[in-house]
């Protein structure tokens, strides 16, 4: 059951795609000197497509009626190569959906108008946004792959054109990286059409077609492969995702990309688009490939926990703040390919849960970050000291947003950690400890550059500033979404857990 | 309006296309006589006019089957797809033409009646089912190119160009007129119908029948630029004046592979195992060859001849099936290789407007910020290029993967993948140096101009919307693609 039920005639999640699109064409006839108006049109825009998000979100029935997809959409595309237009939200892409909403609406409400090349900046930021919305809205695999690879363009070049340092170096890393990648997923997506063409007669690219196929004789065993073949295909799909998240030790491109990006770009880049590489686990290699997730499950676990090790030791040796929360990022990333790998259902429910609460810890981290920044001129560990002395807000949120980041219990961060590591207990007990080391070294790094930062001796330098109306505006959403998964944590359980449990790789 | 003539149906309806064509080739020759100098614009008009007439003239054709001349031209679905392609890459060429002559002080109105003409022996090389206009089109399509690709007569390289094309092309014609006289002579007849009859699987055996169709696909393999046969290619599209280049990389290939198309699909497929595995040769070696060699190209030029003969490869793995799906993969792909691949020569057009030297990879070092315009469209086409959607590269090689996989062709699909991953680099390495750090010292050159923003406009959106909406181009090929001779 759903708060309230919302007309099915209404191509609700074409529209999610669309509005986004339609301000990023209403943006490019403003002229370009209108960077008010510009930033208004962004805003406006992202705020009409959160609120259609939340319509859909509260529209969403809980229970029972999540096992099918919601607010389905089929249309014939390419129709003489089975190819097809299928939209679709369930447990898994529900909540993320709501997050990719948000961060874009804070993203473009940060984003200073003053920005060379403002307007395209804003333009790339709706494209992008309509594009990751359509990376989890898809169901048909190649519309999956369109989006996929459509994300591509615009962050390249929100990177490229606009980030800091050595943008173009970073930019072509991460451009050469994921495209081979998604292009060892298209292959792999080539594969399975042709697999189940050769089996039923009939050429789909159709998720919900292929994953309850009939040619499996049992339900929910996908394709009927023997573990070789689907351990083939599950790395084919594998690295593109892996790359994207990412995991160990494909994250070479990670750090320079995280460095150069401009904050509003790193929020969703790090906040969203990170997190769309663990849900093309879930969704793809976790329901087509059931029976390789659970062999090539451990092999993955170790290099999450490489990553979350390898990562948090990073984080402790940064004295810039930009990297030690992008390596903080890569981290928890680990975490949340750990609680994929454990094919357990508390792992992967918490891999879900903690989806979202990464997005929203790591999106206020670098907001902080970034005002930090824009007060002091330096990101240095360094040069910072005592900043709380007369600015006990600023103290306070900082301190908030760090022991969310650290897990404390009672926030967000929490949640999903917890589940996570007793998903990895019963699963992997040797990695499990592992990541718990990762979560003493997360409250080491955290509260070290909070206290450096902002306690620690005398200010330096001086004439912080208090945080100004609007900065408390831009974290309040975050901030209060952390208190609230965290007092009540059983309410995203209770809504994927239906989803969840339905997937192949439980079921088999 | 069929002429009976002594039992022969001369149908002027399924040659009106090129009927058009030739109408106004006649029409510019004698205009050009009056035009004074600085009015040539006129004869750029009449011809795009002309032109438009002729793509009008294809309604007709559409789902026909109108044999005429005695069996040595049909107008078919297959003829007015191609000649949909080929008179729409004429009539954007001819748009731009008269900026970029003016600019290299080349402004004669000879290049319109060439351009006409090599149109026309294109149009008829795709409606040709006899071994007589087959040649007849090569020869008309070759000698008008022949003569424009040294249109620039003051420049060495151009020179150098026409020279090298002339003389190469001149022994492949020689490879491919001695092919026709042993298919000839093995079948006792020229036209595809009379030597499909003869082609059964019997005749697989037939030494002379086998080697005239070996020596008629290099002559084919040579005008599409397939490898081995592709040795002229980067030279000649260098040295010639880049609006040639950006005609000829894309017409004298789809022109190409309407042939071939006739040739393998309609006429020998009862012995398809005796040119398989040489066409899968030539197809995995121009892919092979094409891209590695690109990966080391400095001038664009000649990083976009490389990738044609990467190009050619690909449509070519379609036709390997000798599926009515397979061909329909490789029309889709000409046609999609027409638009995307216009579009990124005519930017290098546009940029060379300048000067010839603009070519190198050098000039385009921050390209985004000089020209955001050039660089934005020229991202469009390289992506395209490269197969990365949302454009029409990557439907055009999804289309011709699927006929692999559903025809069971693993080895040349596994050559494409490979090949395909390798040609992510040398694209976006254009893409990545257009966006680096301007280097000091270039100033900021003319305006693109009303016809060439228009052209690439059209082009680039063609290249979206045909990525977004490929159902019915695709639709279009598969049904042209059911020959029937």
């Amino acid at each position: 059951m759903g708060w309230y039920a919302l007309t099915n005639n209404a191509p609700w999640l074409t529209l999610v795609l669309v509005v986004p699109l339609a301000g990023a064409l209403l943006v490019a006839l403003v002229p370009s000197m209108a960077r008010r108006a510009v930033k208004q049109l962004g805003v406006l825009t992202a705020g009409a497509t959160l609120l259609l998000v939340l319509l859909v979100i509260g529209g969403f029935q809980h229970g029972v009626g999540n096992l099918r997809f919601q607010f389905e959409e089929v249309r014939q595309w390419i129709p003489g190569v089975g190819i097809s237009y299928h939209l679709g939200v369930d447990g898994l892409s529900l909540f993320l959906l709501g997050l990719n909403a948000l961060l874009f609406l804070l993203a473009i409400a940060v984003a200073d108008p003053a920005t060379p090349r403002f307007k395209q900046f804003v333009l790339l930021l709706l494209i992008l946004e309509a594009a990751t919305a359509g990376v989890l809205l898809s169901l048909d695999l190649i519309l999956f792959y369109v989006f996929w690879e459509a994300m591509l363009v615009p962050l390249y070049f929100l990177i490229g054109a606009w980030g800091e340092g050595r943008r173009v170096y970073a930019a072509f890393k991460f451009l050469i990286y994921t495209v081979v990648g998604s292009f060892a997923m298209l292959v792999a997506i080539l594969a399975v059409a042709a697999i189940s063409f050769s089996q039923t007669g009939q050429l789909t690219f159709d998720w919900p077609a292929l994953v309850a196929h009939p040619a499996s004789g049992l339900a929910h065993l996908p394709l009927g492969l023997t573990v070789g073949v689907q351990q083939l295909l599950f790395l084919g799909f594998g690295l593109a995702f892996a790359i994207k998240m990412p995991l160990f030790p494909l994250h070479t491109w990670l750090p320079p990309a995280y460095t150069a990006s401009p904050i509003p770009v790193l929020i969703v880049f790090a906040g969203l688009v990170s997190k769309l590489g663990a849900y093309g686990f879930i969704r793809f290699n976790l329901a087509l490939f059931p029976d390789a997730a659970h062999s090539l499950g451990p092999f993955l676990a170790v290099l999450a926990t490489i990553g979350i090790l390898y990562g948090a030791f990073m984080a402790l040796v940064q004295t810039d703040l930009k990297r030690l929360v992008a390596y903080a990022s890569m981290s928890h990333l680990g975490f949340i390919g750990l609680g994929i790998f454990t094919g357990n259902l508390l792992g992967i429910e918490g891999a879900l849960v903690q989806m979202v609460n990464h997005g929203v810890i790591i999106a206020a981290l670098f907001l902080i970050v970034a005002m930090i920044e824009r007060r002091t001129g330096t990101r240095e560990r360094a040069q910072l000291r005592g900043l709380a002395t007369g600015t006990p807000l600023f103290a306070a949120l900082f301190l908030l947003v760090s022991l969310a980041a650290l897990g404390l219990p009672g926030l967000n961060g929490f949640v999903g950690e917890f589940l996570i590591m007793l998903g990895a207990w019963s699963a992997f007990l040797p990695l499990a400890v592992a990541a718990g080391i990762g979560v003493i070294l997360a409250a080491w790094y955290v509260l070290r550059m909070y206290q450096g930062a902002f306690q620690d001796g005398p200010v330096e330098p001086t004439g912080f500033g208090e945080m100004r109306a609007t900065d408390v505006g831009v974290l309040a959403p975050l901030l209060a979404l952390m208190v609230l998964i965290g007092i009540s944590p059983a309410f995203f359980p209770a809504a994927v857990e239906a989803t969840v449990k339905a997937l192949p790789v439980l079921t088999r | 309006m069929t002429i009976d003539l002594n039992g022969i149906g001369i149908d002027y309806t399924a040659i009106l296309p090129e009927l058009v064509v030739a109408g106004t080739m006649i029409v510019v020759l004698f205009l050009e006589l009056f035009v004074p100098p600085g009015r040539r614009n006129v004869l750029a008009a009449v011809t795009v006019l002309g032109l438009i007439a002729a793509l009008v003239a294809n309604v007709p054709l559409w789902g026909q089957n109108r044999v005429a001349f005695a069996g040595t031209v049909t107008g078919d679905s297959l003829a007015a797809f191609f000649n949909v392609v080929l008179i729409g890459v004429a009539i954007l060429t001819a748009v731009i033409s008269p900026r970029y002559l003016r600019a290299l002080q080349l402004d004669y109105g000879e290049y319109y009646i060439l351009l006409l003409g090599a149109t026309l022996g294109m149009m008829l090389l795709a409606a040709a089912t006899s071994l007589m206009t087959i040649f007849l089109g090569i020869e008309l399509l070759s000698i008008c190119l022949y003569v424009l690709c040294g249109f620039a007569r003051a420049q060495l390289r151009s020179q150098e160009s026409a020279l090298k094309y002339l003389l190469l092309g001149g022994f492949a014609t020689g490879f491919l007129l001695y092919g026709m006289a042993l298919i000839y002579g093995a079948t006792g007849s020229t036209t595809l119908r009379g030597i499909a009859a003869f082609s059964t699987a019997e005749a697989s055996g037939n030494v002379l029948l086998l080697l005239g169709i070996g020596f008629l696909s290099i002559g084919l393999a040579f005008k599409a630029s397939a490898a081995p046969f592709h040795m002229w290619t980067p030279d000649v599209y260098e040295g010639a004046p880049t609006i040639v280049t950006t005609f000829m990389s894309v017409a004298t290939k789809s022109a190409a592979f309407a042939a071939i198309g006739r040739v393998f699909i309609a006429t020998f497929p009862a012995i398809a195992n005796r040119w398989y595995i040489p066409l899968a040769l030539i197809a995995v070696l121009s892919l092979a060859v094409g891209n590695l060699v690109a990966i080391t190209q400095d001038n664009l030029k000649r990083m976009l001849a490389y990738s044609g003969i990467a190009h050619a490869g690909f449509i070519l793995l379609g036709i390997l099936p000798g599926t009515a799906e397979g061909f329909g993969a490789t029309l889709f792909y000409v046609a999609a290789y027409a638009v995307m691949n216009f579009g990124a020569f005519a930017v290098v057009t546009s940029i060379g407007a300048a000067g010839e030297q603009t070519a190198d990879i050098s000039y385009w070092r921050g390209l985004f910020y000089r020209r955001p315009f050039l660089a934005t469209v020229m991202t469009i086409f390289l992506l395209s290029l490269a197969g990365i959607p949302p454009t029409v590269g990557f439907f055009a090689k999804l289309f011709v993967f699927k006929a692999l996989v559903t025809s069971q062709i693993w080895l040349p699909l596994a050559v494409a993948i490979i090949m395909t991953i390798v040609s992510f680099y040398y694209y976006l390495r254009v893409i990545v140096v257009m966006l680096a750090v301007p280097a000091e010292g270039i100033a900021v050159k003319e305006r693109v101009g009303a016809s060439m923003g228009t052209v690439l406009a059209v082009s680039a959106a063609g290249t979206m919307i045909l990525g977004i909406f490929p159902s019915f181009v695709l639709d279009w090929a598969t049904r042209a693609a059911s020959l029937h001779l």
